[in-house]
């Protein structure tokens, strides 16, 4: 197998070509992704709607609060009875927070109506720690910077969920019970163009045996709406509590967690790579095909190796190589030369936190690319063996891998998704850091990135399985 | 001339990529005009698809099926030497080059107009089964954009032999006219300022090529419709005119 290596990846680098192709290809990323950049802006943040948090990216914090000072280490205890489904997201819970203040540090455990109990801090950080609904127990006890998470049927026998860490609290923190709902958001596709619309819903839970187990307790439980400054002026506050006998009744409204704008710095940055996509589809392809033209190069490859199955093996493992060494190069160096630009134009801190090469969800996404350029090639290999012409495995490849871009972008939502799934056109989803979204206009970022990558792999693993059934059957 | 016809109707892939041209343009616009619903509109009466343009949206994987036809059509025999037999049997290269060029259009007409004909058959079933009116050609609006669309498919012919000409390698000729045509539309969806939008827009091959197909919200498009069939048809007399300068003085 070795020789058959060397053989392929001989036959590949002394085609001046190709070499020349490949070269080029790296190169016309990097200036499609300028292109791209220096056409880019953003406004995001000339209307205050974004605010960094704690651990830098912008954040929402809009809840009712009813709360009491707590010093040093200690619990805070809460049954829920009942709460509303207003939304699915819907949290009615107990808190310890730095303050009662939109972005101060905080950790949580709430119950919701469909996702079961959750532990949530700093915004970012949210886990499922168990199911379960209203009524229940709560607990949330600091020690020290970290949280633990407790809940129980009976108010005296405890079962701990979870523990979470959150770093920077004072001594003296503000801790009570909490209830939000989120907007409802409803996206729709039409004529190629999106609309966003989020619709306010009031969340409303009921608690009793509210107390605190600390050090410093006690005093009158106050009841502030939490909500962003500049959306007081714009928005009367919905959050209100009552109280009477021990039961409070909150409600209140919002959302707490992570608030991004739709776009990515990252995937803009990376939008070049579909130059040199295209030019790795043409090298993959002709790697195969050039041995059937005149002259009939494969009958002297099949002499030197009988094996045709191991030929086509050797011929996609040092495409593949290649084709990732060489998207990962021209990721990386997109990456490097787009992100001044883009910053320069409006993404910037704090609605688009500084993205550095070292970050895990820039590293994720450039070998991601790497990987789906490496699964293209291996794609446009099969189908050149397969079909045996040039032109028709190129064209049968950029038709599956481009044209479903460009049409979803004119569909419905599902339609699009679905094409998205279904066509290798989903690998684009690998350029993007941030989460899936229904809001934009390229249609691959519904998917998130490893759905694109499962995609492109069947199609590659269909195209390398037939060429190879077609290279063993068929005569040459 | 005859001898052009006879070279093209014997290629086995003639008939395949034309009955792919016809079929593409059909399935997709039925597939699309089947994914719209009234459902998705903020009222029945107020919708803003603009139903006509989705059907015929199969037009733009068709045009795949003509840039391979017309780049097959024109670098097939620089590939198999048989390009040095045409030439001493013709030695008017010109004369050549045009009768090539006649066939190849006439050929792209003919499977464009039956692709556009039966997509608009098609739409005019699924649409009114999901709420919408059907289209038809009688409105003048959308017999624009069907014709617009078989003219579309003929210069993105011409376009692509031309620069078949020029470039000689069929995998190359395809590879660099999808990218020509296709990146400019993918790079619109991440370009946000406005007057490299416009730019785009206008001078696009794709995008001003097919702003013929429109029939709604005229006044919001950033080039007319048969201008922006014009811009396209400058791309296609540029390619033509080089590929037919390299075709007469360069060395076979």
């Amino acid at each position: 197998m070795r020789n058959l290596l060397r053989a392929e990846w001989t036959k590949l680098w002394s085609v001046r070509r190709w070499a020349l192709a490949l070269g080029s290809a790296a190169v016309l990323s990097v200036l499609l992704g300028l292109l791209a950049a220096s056409g880019s802006g953003t406004d995001a943040n000339r209307h205050g709607l974004y605010t960094a948090g704690p651990e830098g990216t912008p954040v929402e914090d809009a809840f009712q609060f009813v709360h009491q000072p707590m010093t040093g280490n200690g619990s805070v205890i809460a049954r829920v009875t009942g709460q509303a489904g207003s939304h699915e997201w819907a949290r009615a819970g107990v808190m310890i927070k730095e303050k009662a203040a939109f972005g101060a540090r905080y950790a949580s455990l709430a119950i919701t109506p469909e996702h079961g109990l959750r532990l949530q801090a700093n915004f970012t950080r949210d886990l499922a720690v168990g199911d379960g609904t209203a009524p229940t127990w709560l607990k949330l006890t600091r020690m020290g910077t970290e949280f633990v998470g407790s809940v129980s049927s009976d108010g005296a026998n405890w079962r701990e969920l979870g523990r979470i860490e959150v770093a920077g609290l004072p001594q003296s923190v503000e801790a009570g019970i909490f209830v939000n709902s989120p907007p409802k958001i409803r996206i729709e596709r039409q004529a190629g163009s999106t609309s966003v619309g989020g619709v306010p819903t009031k969340g409303t839970a009921t608690f009793d045996s509210v107390r605190l187990e600390a050090g410093h307790a006690g005093g009158e439980w106050l009841s502030d709406t939490v909500m962003r400054p500049s959306a007081e002026k714009l928005d009367p506050p919905i959050g209100s509590s009552s109280s009477s006998g021990g039961v409070f009744t909150v409600i209140g409204s919002g959302d707490i967690g992570p608030n991004e704008p739709d776009d990515d710095m990252v995937q803009i940055g990376l939008f070049g790579i579909l130059a040199g996509v295209m030019a790795i589809i043409a090298v993959a392809v002709l790697f195969v095909t050039a041995e059937f033209k005149r002259g009939m190069m494969i009958r002297t490859t099949f002499v030197a190796s009988p094996r045709r199955g191991r030929v086509l093996i050797a011929k996609s493992i040092v495409i593949a190589a290649v084709a990732f060494a060489a998207g990962v190069v021209a990721a990386v160096a997109s990456f490097l030369v787009t992100q001044p630009i883009l910053r320069d134009h409006g993404f910037a801190p704090p609605a688009f936190p500084v993205m550095s090469l070292w970050d895990v969800g820039v590293i994720r996404a450039i070998a991601a690319t790497g990987l789906f350029v490496a699964l293209v090639a291996v794609f446009s290999l099969g189908v050149g063996a397969l079909l045996r012409h040039s032109a028709a495995a190129i064209t049968s490849v950029i038709a599956l891998l481009i044209g479903p871009a460009i049409v979803a972008s004119m569909l419905p939502v599902e339609a699009a998704r679905w094409l998205m799934r279904l066509t290798p056109a989903g690998g684009f989803a690998t350029q993007r850091v941030k989460p899936p979204n229904d809001g934009l206009v390229e249609a691959w970022s519904m998917i998130p990135g490893w759905a694109g990558l499962v995609v492109v792999s069947v199609y590659a693993a269909t195209a390398l399985g037939a060429g190879l059934w077609s290279l063993r059957r068929r005569d040459v | 001339m005859l001898s052009e016809w006879t070279k093209l109707r014997t290629l086995p892939s003639t008939v395949w990529l034309l009955v792919g041209i016809v079929v593409s343009t059909v399935a997709v616009g039925a597939l699309a005009a089947a994914s719209l619903n009234v459902s998705h509109c903020p009222t029945p009466a107020t919708c803003f698809e603009d139903t006509t343009k989705m059907s015929l949206i199969g037009v733009r994987l068709a045009q795949l099926g003509v840039v391979v036809f017309a780049v097959l059509a024109v670098s097939n025999e620089y590939g198999t030497r048989m390009i040095q037999t045409t030439l001493l049997a013709s030695p008017r290269r010109l004369g050549v080059f045009a009768a090539r060029l006649i066939v190849i259009t006439s050929l792209v007409l003919v499977a464009g107009a039956a692709g556009v004909l039966g997509a608009v058959a098609a739409a005019t079933e699924i649409l009114p089964r999901n709420g919408f009116a059907p289209i038809s050609l009688a409105d003048g609006l959308t017999l624009r954009a069907a014709a617009g669309s078989v003219l579309y498919l003929a210069l993105i012919g011409l376009f692509s032999a031309g620069l078949a000409a020029v470039v000689r390698d069929t995998a190359g000729s395809i590879t660099f006219v999808a990218a020509v045509l296709f990146v400019a539309p993918m790079l619109l969806m991440f370009v946000s300022d406005p007057v490299w939008q416009q730019r785009l827009r206008r001078f696009s091959p794709m995008d001003a090529g097919l702003a013929i197909q429109t029939t709604r919200d005229l006044t919001t498009l950033p080039i007319s419709a048969w201008a922006g069939l014009g811009v396209l048809a400058c791309y296609a007399t540029a390619a033509v005119l080089a590929g037919a300068l390299l075709f007469r003085f360069r060395d076979a």
